[in-house]
């Protein structure tokens, strides 16, 4: 028995392998997801996902989305996705700084929102990836 | 007689525009192959939020949310709204007439409110004394925030009841050679299952394998409304994008085509000129060689 982990974001599949179990951050708190789960819809918070694949534990920082599990499927459609061993801290801090300073000034100038929006994405996304990273 | 220097005149310009239409080919094939891929890779995150929608709606302890919920509500379409995808520029071959001719054959008794993306839509809508209410561009990337402004132009006239359907009409990308017009429904949102099986239908190598069959009741988190509100608003929004980039796919292969057969329509004329040029040099030299034999042989007499 395994389950089958899917992480889609909006440019493409980050992930879709078995794994034998997956923590996730929900809005409720965080939830450990074994196989033979009943159906579960929930809203996904920005945090760490965790699960484990032969034994071996692996995380990844994810931003918030929606979690769906169906019949041994987690699928789980997130804003962005990035696998902790490929995060690069000091690439990040740069890009959490000048995503921040690109936030504050477009708040400053009363950009229109949905550019701030996408800012703020950019800015708590590399905010949880240094702290899933530092961890 | 063809007079030389006008056929010289008409190679030299059919010459250039065939230099012109090739450079546009090369530039919309390397922009096509960024728009396929854009499409392709976004799908697998439209269907699954389709999917997650289908799975709410399925379900029999939704009904009450589902029932109130504007988007989902059935509701009588007194006046459509369609949002209409086209281009901004032209030599695109046939996609825009298209889906001009569909909007004047199909919908021509509808009573429609016009959204368009796309100069070309709303020069013809406003030629053709239709009713828009709002014309929008989208550059060639089609970045998401640019998706913002449309939809929520959309949404505020659905919810004001404005209008009371949101429809995409938009030429789908099939493959280089094939963009169909669809016209695609949004909101009330239509039976999902329908939905799912278009994309499913769609030719996509990335396929996931099927959802086990689960009849066990499904919990939501933290409540149903609240995931209800936000994921019709993400749906809404990423089907709109998703649909968009596939009208871009759609434009830069069309363009690409049709570039090509001018390209080669350009050599054939060029070459057919040029054969016509120069038989009508040779018929000039053999004139102009009769008339000096015939002055030599007048002088000898």
């Amino acid at each position: 028995m395994a389950l089958l982990l899917e992480i889609v974001t909006p440019d493409r599949r980050v992930f879709c392998e078995k794994v034998e179990h997956v923590v996730l951050p929900s809005s409720t708190g965080e939830i450990d997801i074994l196989p033979g789960h009943i159906p579960l819809l929930s809203m996904l918070v920005p945090g760490e996902l965790r699960y484990s694949q032969d034994g071996k534990t692996s995380s990844m920082a994810i931003d918030k989305g929606f979690i769906q599990v169906r019949g041994d499927k987690v699928s789980i459609l997130a804003e962005a996705a990035i696998d902790v061993s490929k995060i690069d801290l000091s690439a990040v801090d740069d890009a959490r700084k000048a995503a921040q300073d690109a936030l504050e000034e477009a708040r400053l100038k009363g950009e229109d929102p949905a550019i701030i929006e996408e800012l703020e994405t950019k800015a708590r996304f590399t905010v949880i990836q240094s702290l899933v990273k530092r961890h | 007689m063809p007079n030389l220097r006008d056929i010289k005149r008409r190679i030299r310009s059919v010459k250039n525009t065939g230099k012109i239409t090739r450079a546009m080919q090369l530039v919309a094939s390397s922009k096509m192959k960024r728009a396929q891929n854009a499409a392709i890779a976004a799908r697998p995150y439209a269907q699954m939020l389709a999917e997650v929608l289908a799975s709410i709606h399925r379900d029999e302890d939704c009904a009450d949310a589902c029932g109130i919920n504007p988007f989902i509500a059935k509701r009588e379409a007194i006046t459509r709204g369609i949002l209409i995808l086209s281009t901004d520029k032209g030599l695109a071959g046939p996609l825009n007439s298209n889906m001009f001719r569909y909007i004047g054959t199909e919908l021509k008794d509808e009573k429609v409110r016009f959204f368009a993306v796309g100069r070309k839509g709303s020069q013809f809508l406003a030629r053709t004394a239709r009713d828009l209410a709002a014309s929008f561009s989208v550059s060639d990337r089609v970045p998401y925030k640019e998706v913002r402004p449309v939809v929520e132009s959309l949404t505020q006239a659905y919810l004001s009841g404005e209008i009371d359907t949101i429809e995409v009409l938009y030429p789908r990308f099939i493959n280089n050679l094939r963009q169909e017009v669809t016209l695609e429904p949004i909101a009330p949102i239509p039976s999902l299952d329908k939905l799912l099986e278009l994309y499913k239908g769609r030719p996509d190598e990335t396929a996931e394998p099927p959802i086990a069959n689960d009849t066990r009741e499904m919990i939501f988190e933290p409540d149903v409304k609240s995931i209800l509100d936000e994921i019709i608003d993400l749906y809404i929004r990423r089907v709109v994008h998703q649909m968009m980039l596939e009208a871009q796919a759609s434009e830069q292969s069309a363009r690409m085509v049709a570039m090509k057969t001018a390209t080669d329509n350009a050599k054939d004329l060029e070459s057919r000129l040029t054969l016509k040029y120069n038989k009508a040099r040779q018929s000039a030299i053999t004139q102009e060689l009769v008339e000096i034999s015939a002055a030599t042989m007048l002088a000898q007499q």
